[in-house]
């Protein structure tokens, strides 16, 4: 093509490499990459140890849970263009589910983490089935109204905790040799990430099936989409409730770690802070999603300076990334590609792991 | 749940919810304006409110007035107030402007996906939120009593305050200056042709840049009175005093029919008296949830509001 | 006597104060390729949202293939069997174009979301024959070279053919064309007139909405004839194109007129 000019592009460059390696060569990159990461913890580096916080510690929190958030706020806003300002309202869900049924009950971290991931996809179904029909904007304010009402209510009721929360959340029990204590954050760290490798799995295979085709299409043009058959309300509810479970999934985990939660923490800077994860990564862009949580939780602990007034520079980040990189940190994509064995055909950067 | 309070003191509350009304009336103008010629819903607009009572709060520390002073009397107490008013709707308005040139002029001119614009908007609340967190180190200011607060008469069991009455009347009047200007004036005349037809108000020689900016810089002149007049009444700020009036305040719009000048000012008197008399019956605690709850009911059963055209159709 | 696929019965469509169809009757015959022209603004776009659900009319019967359209989903219209294009060009630009097609294919699919995680059975049949059919389509409509391009990338025309196959992707018997030779030079018109008559014999029914009336004439079996909402002529090219109201409607009263 005349009007591509030749300017070195690493994603290109990478997403070459990949579909040039035959499979073993694949694979051996996938098992060291996410070796990789499961080593992390073991890591002590000066150039990324974290003044002022644990480094394992902070692995978990805030680094690894704004990635998996982020992973599943993509869903909604990245693929399928929904703008949710009150994602942390599932965050929440899943924390307090941990919280009420591990201090009232004898059920186990294990047996509550499904339950707290049902509860959030059922109130995702719930706010999303009568708003989902709203136009973009409406929307964007009904579930900011949703996130606020979730912490207000939590407040306000004192059966679970009013303003001063639930303490005393029990850990999750022994796993073979791994004890979960609030002393050692590993183990948490490998079951957070253990979920998160799940859930890219899960979002790449939808991603490059028919689901992720109808978000695409809601996301660019949600008229036609209904036009060309896709029964958009569904699958718009559908986005709503896969972000919920994965925020869900995160809140019962995080509240096993915390050990007492209180509702102001659930506040709509949160769901702020993920957002900004999302558009930093580059709307709809997995890798750069993943790429721009770790950044942006991971700086602020690592400069110091940059902790306090965190939510002012995200703010600003948020204004400053649309305004001037839309497309998020990494290059853009720059070659189309073809693939002549066409179940695998998608953009360069993007190759299934088949 | 309290409703014998509420039939006691109807018309106290009424009067109260009048009063709340105007100012939610004033700052929902600002979002329906912007609404209109941009469809877009300007988010910092709360910041921009929230703005202007710091800035009648540092005006009432250059007029020299402290808050455990006496209130003033006489031409003394209405030159404070008038400064007062004055610095908040000037902070108001250029914080107003400001905003759309920062956030929303570059994403307009490249044509840029609702998305994009939402955020931008989003971003720009947020870190006026916590700059202005960061410099009151969370903490609410108060704002001295400059005006005598006393009651002008007792009516069908309702105490009438002089400044609540004040608020009313002077808010009305802003009201009617402005659907003064949207009718008559050139630059009106230009928001209400943006508001139906971009393309064709181009085609027609209206300046879009100049046009939006007027339309900020009204909404912004609103929402800094009714900063001024929220402080007068209230007598305290914090920074996250626009949050949830914001949040009433665009539930007014959307009651009303956003886009619709006469829907906000109708929808902001109604809500102000809802909210008042559901805040007797349930308790403080529970109004934003309620006013939400006013909110998605709307947008559910009738999205067009009150008075609204239908904007949710389809183009193909 | 051609059977009726879609038929329009006094039809009416007022937004507000506007009245933007006014009592119209139209039918298409399976297998033919109608024609719905007029002048601007006569309500011709307004029948084709009418009849794929994106407006619900005022008063009047919409029947396809004998079953009521009105009040169904327009996804649902789609899945019945009806499809369209748009004036402006409406392509899912930042997808390729083998996506945009497929996107189209995958209404007939039944499996979703947990099919596509688990990979059932029928959710990896059902997704190759959607690509399967997707390729098809970009082949019979000359674009299978453009399959791994952003829709937004295409040239011009290939972005027209585009949409008429993913139109077609959706199996329609009915596909509505909006102005299809827009922005076609003449050569681009005769291959166009092809391709329609292409489709047809495949064995779709096609209406299409057009100002160019040497296209129309050439490939219209029938043609039908709005102005101000209101149908003033609807029979073969040849009696439309020398009816007196038609020419007036186009070219405004004769100057004598007395």
């Amino acid at each position: 093509m005349a009007d591509k000019k030749f300017r070195y592009n690493v994603r290109d460059h990478a997403a070459e490499y990949w579909e040039r390696s035959p499979k073993w060569r694949r694979v051996c990159l996938s098992i060291s990459f996410i070796a990789f990461f499961y080593a992390l913890p073991f890591l002590n580096n000066p150039l990324i140890n974290t003044p002022g916080s644990d480094f394992q510690s902070v692995l978990f929190y805030p680094v690894g849970m704004y990635v998996l958030m982020a992973i599943g706020l993509n869903i909604v806003v990245g693929k399928s263009g929904l703008l949710d300002l009150g994602y942390v309202a599932f965050f929440a869900i899943g924390a307090y589910t941990m919280a009420i049924l591990g201090t009232h009950t004898g059920l186990n971290f294990w047996e509550i983490l499904p339950i707290g991931i049902a509860l959030a996809m059922f109130s995702g179904a719930l706010l999303g089935t009568p708003t989902l029909r709203l136009r973009g904007d409406y929307l964007a304010i009904v579930t900011l109204g949703f996130g606020e009402i979730v912490r207000i209510v939590a407040v306000n009721i004192e059966a679970i905790g009013g303003p001063r929360g639930i303490a005393g959340i029990p850990t999750p029990p022994d796993f073979f040799n791994a004890k979960f204590t609030i002393l050692d954050p590993k183990p948490y760290y490998w079951v957070l990430l253990t979920f998160t490798l799940l859930i890219v799995w899960m979002v790449r295979r939808m991603a490059a099936r028919r689901p992720g085709r109808a978000w695409d299409a809601i996301r660019q043009d949600d008229d036609v989409a209904q036009l060309m058959g896709v029964n958009t309300l569904k699958y718009k509810v559908w986005a709503f409730v896969l972000g919920a479970a994965v925020a869900g999934a995160g809140g019962v985990l995080y509240a096993s770690q915390i050990l007492s939660i209180v509702p102001d923490q659930f506040n709509l800077n949160v769901s702020i802070l993920i957002l900004a994860c999302v558009v930093f990564g580059g709307i709809g862009n997995l890798w750069g999603v993943i790429l721009g949580a770790t950044l942006l939780a991971f700086t602020p602990e690592r400069i110091r300076f940059l902790s306090q007034p965190r939510i002012l520079v995200f703010g600003i980040a948020l204004v400053v990334m649309m305004n001037l990189r839309p497309d998020g940190i990494l290059p853009k994509k720059k070659r189309e590609h073809f693939d002549p064995n066409w179940h695998t055909v998608e953009e360069s950067g993007e190759g299934e792991i088949k | 749940m309290d409703f014998a309070l509420l039939r006691d003191a109807f018309w106290g509350l009424t009067f109260d919810g009048l009063a709340l009304g105007a100012i939610y009336a004033l700052i929902s103008l600002g979002y329906t304006l912007v609404y209109g010629v941009l469809r877009l819903i300007n988010f910092a607009h709360s910041e921009v409110f929230m703005i202007g009572t710091f800035s009648a709060l540092v005006a009432s520390g250059i007029m020299g007035v402290k808050v455990e002073d006496d209130p003033r009397t006489g031409w003394k107490m209405i030159l404070t107030l008038l400064v007062c008013l004055i610095a908040a709707m000037l902070a108001s308005a250029i914080t107003a402007v400001l905003v759309e040139i920062i956030a929303y002029r570059r994403l307009r001119q490249r044509g840029a996906t609702k998305l994009a614009t939402l955020i931008s908007a989003i971003g720009v609340s947020i870190s006026l939120v916590e700059a202005f967190r960061i410099i009151t180190h969370s903490l609410p200011r108060e704002f001295p009593r400059i005006m005598d607060k006393t009651f002008l008469l007792s009516y069908a069991g309702a105490d009438i305050r002089n400044d609540k009455v004040i608020v009313i009347v002077a808010a009305g009047l802003m009201m009617f200056a402005l659907e003064r200007f949207i009718s008559k004036s050139r630059y009106g005349k230009g928001i209400r042709a943006v508001s139906m037809d971009e393309n064709t108000a181009t085609l027609m020689g209206v300046n879009i840049n100049k046009v939006i900016t007027v339309t900020f810089l009204a909404g912004g002149l609103m929402a800094g009175a009714a900063a001024f007049f929220y402080i007068l009444v209230y007598e305290n700020t914090s920074f996250k005093v626009g949050f949830f009036l914001g949040i009433s305040a665009f539930t007014a719009a959307v009651l009303g029919g956003i886009g619709n000048l006469k829907g906000a000012l109708f929808g902001g008197f109604v809500l102000g008296v809802l909210e008042t008399y559901t805040s007797a019956v349930f308790g403080t605690a529970w109004k934003a949830v309620i006013s939400f709850s006013i909110l998605v009911l709307v947008l559910l059963i009738k999205p067009t509001g009150l008075f609204g055209e239908s904007i949710q159709q389809a183009r193909v | 006597m051609s059977e009726k696929l879609l038929e329009l019965k006094n039809v009416t469509m007022k937004f507000g104060g506007v009245t933007a169809l006014n009592e119209v009757n139209l039918h298409v015959n399976k297998g033919e390729i109608a024609a719905l022209i007029g002048p601007n603004g006569a309500g011709k776009t307004t029948v084709f949202n009418v009849v794929t659900g994106v407006y619900k009319p005022t008063s009047g019967e919409v029947n396809f293939v004998g079953q009521s359209v009105v009040g169904k989903k327009r996804y649902q219209v789609t899945k019945i069997g009806i499809a369209r294009t748009f004036q402006n060009i409406r392509l899912f630009g930042e997808s390729t174009a083998l996506e945009n097609v497929v996107t189209g294919a995958d209404v007939h699919s039944k499996s979703g979301v947990i099919g596509s995680i688990f990979g059932t059975p029928r959710s990896r049949r059902e997704e190759k024959a959607a690509l399967e059919r997707g390729m098809e389509l970009l082949a019979f409509m000359g674009l299978k070279h453009r399959a791994g391009q952003l829709g937004k990338n295409l040239p011009y025309g290939d972005q027209r053919r585009l949409e008429i196959a993913r139109a077609l992707a959706t199996n329609p018997q009915l596909l509505l064309l909006d102005e299809p030779a827009a922005g076609f030079n003449p050569a681009e018109k005769v291959a166009l007139a092809a391709t329609i008559r292409k489709i047809r014999d495949a064995g779709y029914t096609v209406l299409l909405i057009e100002h160019d009336m040497s296209l129309i004439m050439d490939i219209s079996d029938r043609v039908a004839v709005l102005d101000f909402g209101q149908k003033i002529a609807d029979d073969v090219p040849k009696v439309v194109q020398n009816d007196p109201r038609v020419i007036e409607a186009y070219l405004g009263a004769p100057a004598d007129a007395s």
